[in-house]
């Protein structure tokens, strides 16, 4: 058993709190993103978890083992770095043996595991190179078989493929999901790339100002976001998210009326200020009755046109439509919003989201579990 | 310059090209100059002396062939003066490699007297070879000197010992005293390096089972390697021809077994007054410094 606990940790440099009241329980063979904004304490959760820092409070657990005062060569994890960290002096082949020859192994059993992983990462060929030597895609396949030579209880990767071009990134995330279906191992990747999250996570603790606002599968994360943090970070572009009130069964914008379901909404919603989130493929540009807009901005990608419409009250919200629809900056409109799309969050700064769930379906293919 | 479209590229050149080599050229004009003055011309000088015998005050004598080199060579002073350098030389070579590394590698910690560490550390090196010498030759004493006085309250020696006058009490004088005064140069340079070493690197290798001793061998040390190369060799040329902090500590005694080639050099020309044998001596040592200087460019080439 492989899973990873972060029981109630806290982590304190000098008087800057990095990381607040941290709850994870990843479970075995599960492939975890911590996902989040740059300085929101990703490394600094995954360095605690691999000995290079240690919780100023809390207790961190692999299995049934508490591993807070453990050295990082005694925690049976593999990590691998946003700059590789190959040493620069040995070959490929001795980079991948060299977690083996310090734990002891010899001979024909290290020649055997090193030309396992080379083989695995199709290094066989650049064995007698050095690092100085390699592609960075090559570079990144050797961290990795370094990792994975001898065959860790968790592996922990940080930012992994973001010295990459994105041609080779999205390769490499391909051959990660691949991989970790062959290994079966639990992960722990973190990454600000909320692609490489949503494509390759089992599920994604989101973060933010050293606090994990919300700990879910990529579905849920998209599709049921805890706050308007989650909400606004996910999706590119993401939620749309105005200023309104509630009045009975209406929320207002801008004097414009749109209807909802209050039976779909907790109980302690009560009639004044509430924020309506509204994902940018949900908004529907039309004319005649409905929410009136001017078009700002027009991005055509090829495959979608992504829309920047001003409310009345300057609040710039945008919208997803087909490539070939045509409109003009400046062009007057009036949006209307999927009722079954509408999410409400308290109107605080980082308000919680008052949806009774199971409302909106998954618009982006999920990778299969 | 004028006629810049019409010209034919002559040599292959372009105008524009041809105008950058003449800038060239006279950009290192005066290098060429001094460098003729100050190193080619002496070392013909030298040359030339060493075929005569020549009586220093008055630079008067005649010409003798290759009477010096035969002298050198067979005779024993040059290569007994070989000998102590070369003695000399690996000797604080060695120290000031060790504990250059060594206080490189502390002052690479985060220790809190670490900045004023580091800059206590230059002082030998700043300090003038005679202040040095003179505060040396004063602990030495072994009369009044605090290096006797030190030891025997530990009860390491019961008599004071004659540091300086004799066997080889002198020589492991000099040496101390020589790794003593260049050894902060070792420091700064491996420091300088240390700092270059990327951390993941260390981290890395705890995450492998890496030990601090394993970290060392398998991190620091590879990457110290080209640098380390690189400070031996300098260090060696320059504590194979070293001067004044033998001449002032020892004056190369008692009798000749501190003197290295250049004070025997000295001897020869200044206080044998045999100008022409002491060229002779010195074109001897260039020779033998040629080998060093050799390696030093292979090395120094290799990195380019
Ligand atoms: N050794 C340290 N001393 C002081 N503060 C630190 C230290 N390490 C990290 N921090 C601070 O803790 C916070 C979290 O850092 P961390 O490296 O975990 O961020 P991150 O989420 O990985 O960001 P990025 O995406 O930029 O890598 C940052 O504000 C950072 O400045
Ligand atoms: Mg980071």
């Amino acid at each position: 058993m492989a899973n990873v606990i972060f029981k109630d940790v806290h982590k304190r440099f000098g008087s800057f709190v990095a990381l607040e009241k941290l709850d994870l329980d990843i479970h075995d063979g599960e492939f975890v993103a911590l996902l989040g904004p740059s300085g929101c304490g990703k490394s600094t959760t995954l360095r605690m978890l691999a000995g290079l820092e240690f919780p100023t409070s809390g207790e961190i657990r692999i299995g049934d083992r508490v591993i807070n005062d453990l050295a990082p060569g005694k925690r049976d994890i593999a990590m691998v770095f946003q700059s590789y960290a190959l040493y620069p002096h040995m070959t490929v082949g001795e980079n991948i043996a060299y977690p083996l020859k310090k734990r002891g192994i010899k001979g024909k059993a290290r020649a055997e595991a090193v030309q396992k992983a080379a083989e695995l990462l199709q290094l066989e060929a650049l064995l007698d190179r050095k690092p100085k030597q390699l592609s960075g895609g090559q570079q990144q396949r050797v961290a990795l078989g370094r990792a994975l030579v001898r065959d860790p209880q968790v592996f922990l990767l940080d930012e992994p493929l973001s010295n990459l071009d994105a041609k080779l990134r999205s390769y490499m995330r391909a051959e990660l999901i691949e991989l970790h279906a062959r290994l079966g191992k639990t992960m722990v990747y973190v990454t600000h790339d909320q692609l490489e999250a949503m494509t390759m996570a089992n599920r994604i603790a989101v973060m933010h100002g050293g606090r994990v606002q919300q700990f879910d599968t990529p579905d849920a994360i998209y599709n049921r976001p805890a706050n308007r943090f989650v909400a606004g970070f996910i999706g590119t572009p993401p939620m749309n998210q105005i200023d309104g009130t509630a009045e009975g069964d209406h929320i207002v914008i801008s004097g414009h009326r749109i209807p909802f379901n209050r039976a779909d909404f907790v109980d302690s919603l009560a009639d004044g200020p509430v924020v309506l989130g509204v994902r940018p493929e949900f908004v529907a540009i039309g004319s005649g009755d409905g929410l009136p807009a001017t078009v700002r901005l027009a991005e055509n990608t090829g495959h979608e046109t992504i829309v920047t419409l001003e409310l009345p009250d300057q609040t710039r919200i945008s919208a997803r439509v087909e490539a070939a629809r045509k409109l003009d900056v400046g062009q007057k409109v009036a949006l209307r919003f999927d009722p079954a799309a509408i999410h409400l969050f308290e109107a605080s700064e980082n308000g919680t989201r008052l949806n009774l769930d199971e409302t909106p379906a998954a618009v982006i293919p999920m990778r299969a579990k | 310059m004028t006629t810049l479209t019409t010209d034919p590229p002559r040599n292959g050149l372009s105008p524009l090209e041809r105008a950058y080599a003449r800038l060239g050229v006279v950009l290192i004009t005066p290098t060429i100059l001094v460098f003729l003055l100050v190193i080619v011309y002496p070392l013909l000088a030298a040359l030339y002396l060493s075929v005569f015998q020549i009586y220093t005050p008055t630079l008067q004598g005649g010409f003798v062939g290759a009477d010096n080199y035969i002298e050198l060579l067979t005779g024993k002073a040059f290569w007994s003066s070989l000998r102590v350098t070369i003695v000399w030389t690996v000797g604080t070579l060695t120290l000031q490699i060790v504990a250059g590394v060594g206080i490189a590698l502390l002052l690479h910690q985060n220790i809190w007297f670490r900045s004023l560490a580091r800059s206590l550390v230059l002082f030998p090196y700043f300090l003038s070879t005679v202040v040095a010498v003179l505060v040396w030759k004063w602990l030495f004493n072994d009369l009044y000197g605090a290096l006797n006085q030190g030891l025997m309250q530990l009860g390491i020696i019961d008599m004071p010992l004659d540091w300086l006058g004799s066997m080889p009490n002198a020589m492991i004088g000099v040496i101390l005293v020589g790794a003593w005064k260049y050894f902060p140069f070792v420091v700064i340079a491996v420091l300088a390096r240390l700092q270059t070493i990327p951390e993941n690197l260390y981290e890395a290798a705890r995450i492998d089972g890496a030990g601090p001793i394993a970290r060392f061998w398998d991190v620091t040390l590879p990457q110290l390697r080209s640098i380390l190369t690189v400070i031996i060799l300098l260090r060696a040329i320059w504590d194979f021809k070293e001067f004044d902090l033998l001449y002032l500590l020892t004056g190369g005694g008692p009798v000749t077994s501190t003197q290295t080639l250049s004070l025997l050099v000295y001897q020869e020309a200044f206080g044998l007054n045999q100008m022409g044998q002491a060229a002779a001596y010195s074109v001897g040592m260039m020779l033998v410094m040629l080998v060093f200087m050799v390696l030093y460019i292979r090395q120094t080439k290799e990195k380019a």
